[in-house]
């Protein structure tokens, strides 16, 4: 592993929204082909770190490196052209669109609609049954799985997952991390953020804990389970 | 005897159920608790009880009327107020006069004459916000900002308080003030609704919690019973607890 | 039967031409947030170039289509988009508004500079005029049968465009939601260039067909109005959908038909209500639009106003009235009158400052309502018999009065909706009152009284008397014009610092929680539109006694924008602001015209040179409207920032107001003319500020810790300054928290 540089790395990093800064000094390394859960409560700052990870929020101190590239002040455009792939937290379809169309938006340089297509309905049929639907009109669980289905064919080098399971059902979150921990046995790089945590604890080789902007603990899945109930549940 | 209830109520936007069957009911001088995971409902159903969000099914009394197809303005002058999540501040205004012209907007709207000035003073002291009253309202940490939230709620002296992520911002010893000042609101007579993700806050002042998950009540009872319920851990750490 | 078909058949083709427009429109709307008011001046130049191409170039027709719709309309396009509506993401509407009319004026600007509107242009059809096709009995021209033609293939392309394209997708994603587009490697700025090419390619297509089928001669303000008639279509389909938006242009094009067909022929009114027929359609489809949901505020305001305390106003009010008579004593009287117009549009622009400065709402024609104050002053308050008339105070308030009315009136269906709608909505009661009130030459009999409503479509205003004092004399007329700006601009300061002035601010700010606490968003809306439109009314009646003889172009739609655009250039939450804009807009570019004139009279060689210079400067004009993209709090905002460092040395403040004094004395010795004295007093206080630093160096004393971050911006660097002074160790310390 040390040869390689690692995929994502955060050095320093400080970010705000206007005047209130919400990162004060984030150091985060995401090494190749692993699989890193972002824990931590509410207000944390684990969206905002996705965000400057994506270059959709731009660094006010500190570096961001791509693949040991230092591709700070980089654009989400052209951050998703390297291959960033993020799955944004909430609704990441385009929801007045038909599941084909979404499908077509992601199409571009790293693959086909048919290659998209095919990947997709292969690993969600229920999508294929729903090509013509607006996303809009479908459930939670069937929004989600064609938000995944974005990082499906295109094989990113980086995929971040930003609250995947906010508001479904246990069961779909479960299906939904099966493929993800399909894409990581694949290879592909991941950053998960969650709130509500232990789910995603099996799947990680490491776990970062974040806390009021900043990383206070970095570590095995299994040593940080123990502080996580203390942070949520207030003891 | 609730001065708000809820029945039934149920949202769902395109093919996803924001909210699905829930009836709660908040109670004068006390405060409940509405939590949950992201994406729970939770703001969704504040929204619904303000007028801001039509029901799909179900309805909201309040004070004993059926205030389902009310305008936010019109609960508002019978007695509801509320805070944003995403701060609502009249930026233009200094600290003051958001919070005074909460009694303008009273004042203009009913006979009852009363000195607005005094009562504006009143309020900023009992909320502490007198040493940055003649700042802009947009030169606050986010942390204060919200209490001028509250501040500007109070002026309307509302039978029902509703509280969105008011603490969200607040530093360690502004949540410990913000705390006090909750329990002294309900302490008279008001009825709380607060949602947080600060549950030591929670624990802390509430007398009755509801738990949201999925748009769903999972469940509804005192800290501790809501502390040992299996289903709200469930909800909050996943369901691997429960194996 | 057969006029039955044929009223059906003209109605297509002009319901087409509304499609074309309104498709245009729509789409430009949906894919970037802005609603293009240069719609219409687009599809003018659009218009007129065709027209240069193909009649003065004598180019074939294909190759000025070609010209036209292949580079013109794409490229106007891309240049709006790329380097005025980019920068336009996240801001408020009013700059969005005041921006794109910009545009609007510039373009007009633009095309009288090179089209000279005394010359008629008659505008060929396509295939010419003789080429003609029967289709059931019914006799059409090619042009006519290619309108329709065209409206279907567009609405089928724009089908196909969306629902069968890679980039029509992209904008319909990008309508939906630009952030996830870009996570997918997108960039909605090119895809919002792509429509506005094909918006403004569109708007250009019409203005090509449109003047041959309504008739007449090319008008570049009837075409820019085109936007109006556009957006009553577009409206059927609330702005979104193209197929409601065909609908709604068919059902226009027929309405305007049928009327002149089978309305009764006593109905003398038919014909101007024709040309008003869209804009009459518009406030009836937002009378039935549903209610909007309060929902908190997307983007926040970048706009800061200071209102000073209501002595210093005073102070000011009276410094004011002083220094305008003072300057009114030194220039001939013909000039007094050019100043006159000048003060009664400050008094125009002031309904600007309260309707938009404070409440945060749009009115784009305030000199439509002073032209209905106007009217109900001449009629009511005058006796056009006498030999030396005079208007009556009952005149002038009952004016005052049918204008507050009027506004509550108009913006009754548009309150409920958004500020867009608003806007839009007045601009079309402005195309109402022109296309309607001041064109109707013809006897009228109402409550058995019979008059003309606009005489000879010219009307002479005469001057007030009100107990002693008669406005004839224009040294009364400028004591009073000034006395009751300055009174209006202190009564407009008290308001916005009183309980009413806190809740206009309240709901410009945050309608959702203005509502929530109880405030009923309609009654304060309507109340202070009624107001600002009565304060318009009454500067537009001073404004019409300061012209003397008033004709519907006074108050035409140009004239109003052009109001708008520098109220908010110079500072619209500010009195002095509404006082600046008025005396450029009704007096400076006047007083420019006047000397450029003079001096072309006396110098004949330099006359083009001149004539250059006057339209440059119009066109300056719109660009520095433009310009509000980057500041929206205007430029005094930035001149009173700059004085307010003159509160720390009285002693320059001082010794400035009296060398102003004696400039003004001196002006009255004959040392030196009146241009001159404005031109030394505006570097005088320019240069002070910077005499003030030279004398006193930085006697700014430091901020106490304790409000550093807190009344300035709370930075990282900030944070580690008071780390070190407080000599925390942040890093173990946040640590271990």
């Amino acid at each position: 592993m040390t040869g390689h540089p690692p995929a994502l790395e955060l050095v320093g990093a400080h970010a705000a929204y206007g005047d209130i800064e919400v990162l004060h000094g984030v150091d985060l390394r995401v090494p190749a082909g692993a699989v890193v859960a972002l824990l931590g409560p509410n207000g944390a700052g684990k969206s905002t770190t996705m965000k400057v990870l994506n270059g959709q929020v731009p660094l006010t101190a500190g570096r961001l490196r791509l693949a040991g590239r230092d591709v700070t002040g980089i654009s989400a455009v052209a951050a998703a052209d390297l291959g960033v792939c993020t799955i944004p937290e909430g609704r990441g379809v385009f929801a007045n669109l038909t599941v084909r169309e979404n499908l077509l938006v992601s199409a571009g340089r790293r693959a086909t609609l048919t290659q998209m297509e095919e990947a997709a309905y292969a690993r969600f049929p229920r999508l294929g049954d729903r090509r013509n639907q607006l996303a809009g009109s479908m459930s939670g669980g069937e929004q989600q799985m064609l938000a995944l289905s974005r990082a499906l064919g295109t094989h990113p080098s980086v995929l971040l997952l930003d609250e995947l399971s906010m508001g479904l059902a246990p069961m779909v979150v479960t299906e939904m991390y099966a493929v993800v921990a399909g894409l990581a046995a694949e290879g592909i790089t991941v950053l998960l953020a969650e709130q509500f945590a232990r789910i995603v604890l099996p799947f990680a080789d490491t776990a970062v804990l974040m806390v009021n902007g900043r990383v206070v603990r970095t570590g095995a899945p299994a040593d940080l389970e123990e502080a996580l109930s203390t942070t949520y549940l207030g003891g | 005897m609730p001065v708000l209830e809820t029945h039934g109520v149920t949202v769902t936007f395109g093919g996803n159920v924001a909210l699905d069957d829930v009836s709660i009911a908040v109670r004068p001088g006390e405060v409940t608790g509405l939590i949950g995971p992201n994406g729970a409902g939770k703001t969704t159903l504040f929204n619904v009880i303000t007028g801001m969000q039509p029901v799909t099914s179900g309805g909201v009394r309040f004070q004993d009327r059926d205030v389902t197809r009310w305008s936010p303005g019109r609960r508002g002058r019978a007695g509801m107020a509320r805070t944003f999540q995403r701060l609502e501040l009249f930026l233009s205004l200094s600290v003051r006069d958001n919070v005074r012209v909460a009694g303008d907007i009273v004042r203009s709207n009913t006979r009852r004459r009363f000195d607005v000035a005094a009562r504006t003073e009143q309020v900023l002291a009992r909320t502490g916000l007198l040493d940055v009253a003649d700042l802009d309202v947009s030169a606050l940490p986010t942390g204060r900002a919200r209490v001028v939230e509250v501040a500007r709620a109070l002026m309307t002296e509302p039978v029902l308080l509703l509280l969105d992520e008011p603490a969200s911002g607040q530093t360690e010893s502004e949540s410990e003030t913000f705390a006090e000042l909750l329990l002294e609101i309900a302490g008279a007579g008001t009825a709380v609704c607060l949602v947080e993700h600060d549950l030591p806050l929670v624990m802390q002042t509430c007398t009755t919690i509801h738990v949201l998950d999925h748009g769903r009540l999972i469940a509804s009872g005192t800290p501790a019973e809501v502390q040992a319920s299996p289903a709200v851990i469930e909800a909050y750490i996943g369901q691997e607890a429960t194996a | 039967m057969d006029t039955f078909l044929t009223y059906t058949a003209l109605g297509l083709v002009v319901g087409a031409i509304y499609a074309i427009a309104a498709s245009g429109l729509v789409l430009t709307y949906t894919t970037s947030g802005i609603f293009n008011f240069a719609h219409g001046a687009q599809a003018m130049i659009g218009a007129f170039t065709f027209y240069q191409a193909r009649v003065v170039w004598e180019l074939p027709t294909w190759l000025a289509l070609v010209v036209v719709l292949g580079v013109l309309g794409p490229g106007m396009g891309w240049l709006l988009h790329t380097l005025i509506m980019r920068r336009l993401r996240d801001t408020e509407i009013v700059t969005r508004v005041v921006v794109t009319v910009a545009v609007l004026l510039g373009l007009v600007s633009l095309s009288q500079w090179v089209w000279n509107p005394q010359e008629g242009r008659v505008p060929p059809m396509l295939f010419g005029a003789d080429s003609t096709v029967d289709l059931l009995g019914v006799t059409l021209r090619y042009h006519q049968v290619l309108c329709v033609v065209i409206a279907a293939a567009i609405a089928v392309a724009l089908w196909w465009l969306f629902n069968r394209t890679r980039i029509g997708v992209l904008m319909r994603a990008a309508v939906d939601d630009p952030e996830l587009l870009k996570l997918s490697g997108h960039d909605p700025d090119r895809i919002s260039a792509s429509a506005w090419m094909i918006g403004s390619t569109l708007a250009v297509l019409a203005g090509v067909l449109v003047t041959p089928v309504m008739g007449g001669t090319l008008e570049a303000n009837a075409l820019t109005l085109l936007v109006v008639d556009a957006f009553a279509a577009a409206l059927f389909g609330r702005l979104r959908s193209i197929p409601l938006t065909f609908v709604g242009a068919v059902v226009l094009g027929l309405g305007s038909t049928y009327l002149v067909g089978y309305a009764p022929a006593e109905w003398t009114w038919v014909g101007n209500f024709q040309r008003a027929l869209p804009m009459v359609v518009l406030f009836v489809v937002l009378l039935l639009l549903p209610h909007e949901r309060l929902r908190g505020t997307a983007t926040r305001s970048r706009e800061r106003y200071q209102t000073p305390p209501l002595p210093r106003a005073a102070l000011w009010a009276v410094a004011c009235v002083i220094g305008l008579v003072a300057f009114g004593g030194l220039i001939s009287e013909a000039r007094v009158g050019t100043l006159l117009v000048g003060l009664s549009f400050a008094v125009i622009a002031l309904s600007v400052v309260l309707l938009t400065g404070y409440a945060g709402e749009l009115n784009l024609a305030p000199l439509g309502f002073a032209a209905v104050a106007t009217l109900v002053a001449y009629h009511v308050g005058s006796d056009a018999t006498a030999a030396d008339p005079r208007l009556s105070l009952t005149g002038l308030v009952a004016g005052v009065a049918v204008a507050a009315i009027t506004g509550a009136l108009v913006a009754l269906p548009a309150l409920r909706l958004r500020g867009l709608y608003l806007a839009l909505a007045t601009l079309a009661f402005s195309g109402i009152v022109s296309a309607m009130l001041l064109r109707d030459t013809t006897p009228r009999t109402l409550f058995g009284h019979t008059f003309v409503i606009f005489p000879n479509g010219n009307i002479l205003m005469p001057p007030l008397e009100v107990g002693p004092l008669d406005l004839a004399d224009a040294t009364t007329f400028l004591w009073v014009l000034s006395t009751l700006f300055a009174t209006l601009g202190l009564g407009v300061v008290a308001l916005r610092n009183s309980s009413y002035g806190r809740r206009l601010a309240a709901m410009k700010d945050s309608p959702a929680a203005a509502a929530m606490l109880g405030q009923r968003l309609m009654v304060l809306k309507l109340g202070v539109f009624a107001l600002s439109t009565g304060i318009a009314g009454l500067g537009g009646i001073f404004m019409s006694m300061a012209v003397v003889s008033v004709s519907a172009e006074t108050f035409g739609f140009t004239v109003s924008l052009s109001l708008v655009m520098l109220t908010v250039v110079c500072g619209i939450g500010y009195v002095s602001g509404a006082l600046v804009a008025g005396l450029i807009a009704g007096a400076g570019i006047t007083s420019l015209q006047l000397v450029l004139g003079d001096i072309a009279l006396t110098h004949p060689e330099y006359r083009d040179t001149f004539d250059i210079v006057h339209h440059l400067l119009l066109v300056a004009t719109a660009l520095v409207g433009i310009g509000v993209a980057n500041g929206p709090s205007g430029f005094l905002h930035d001149v009173f920032e700059r004085q307010r460092g003159l509160a720390r040395v009285p002693f320059v403040r001082w010794g400035g107001a009296a060398v102003q004094v004696a400039l003004l004395l001196a002006a009255y010795a004959g040392l030196l003319g009146p241009a001159l004295l404005l031109f030394v007093s505006v570097v005088l206080w320019s240069l002070l500020p910077a005499v003030a630093t030279a004398w006193a160096p930085d006697r700014a004393r430091p901020l106490p810790l304790e409000l550093e971050g807190i009344t300035t911006p709370n930075t990282l660097a900030l944070r580690q300054r008071i780390d070190r002074e407080l000599r925390i160790e942040t890093e173990a310390g946040h640590a271990r928290a």
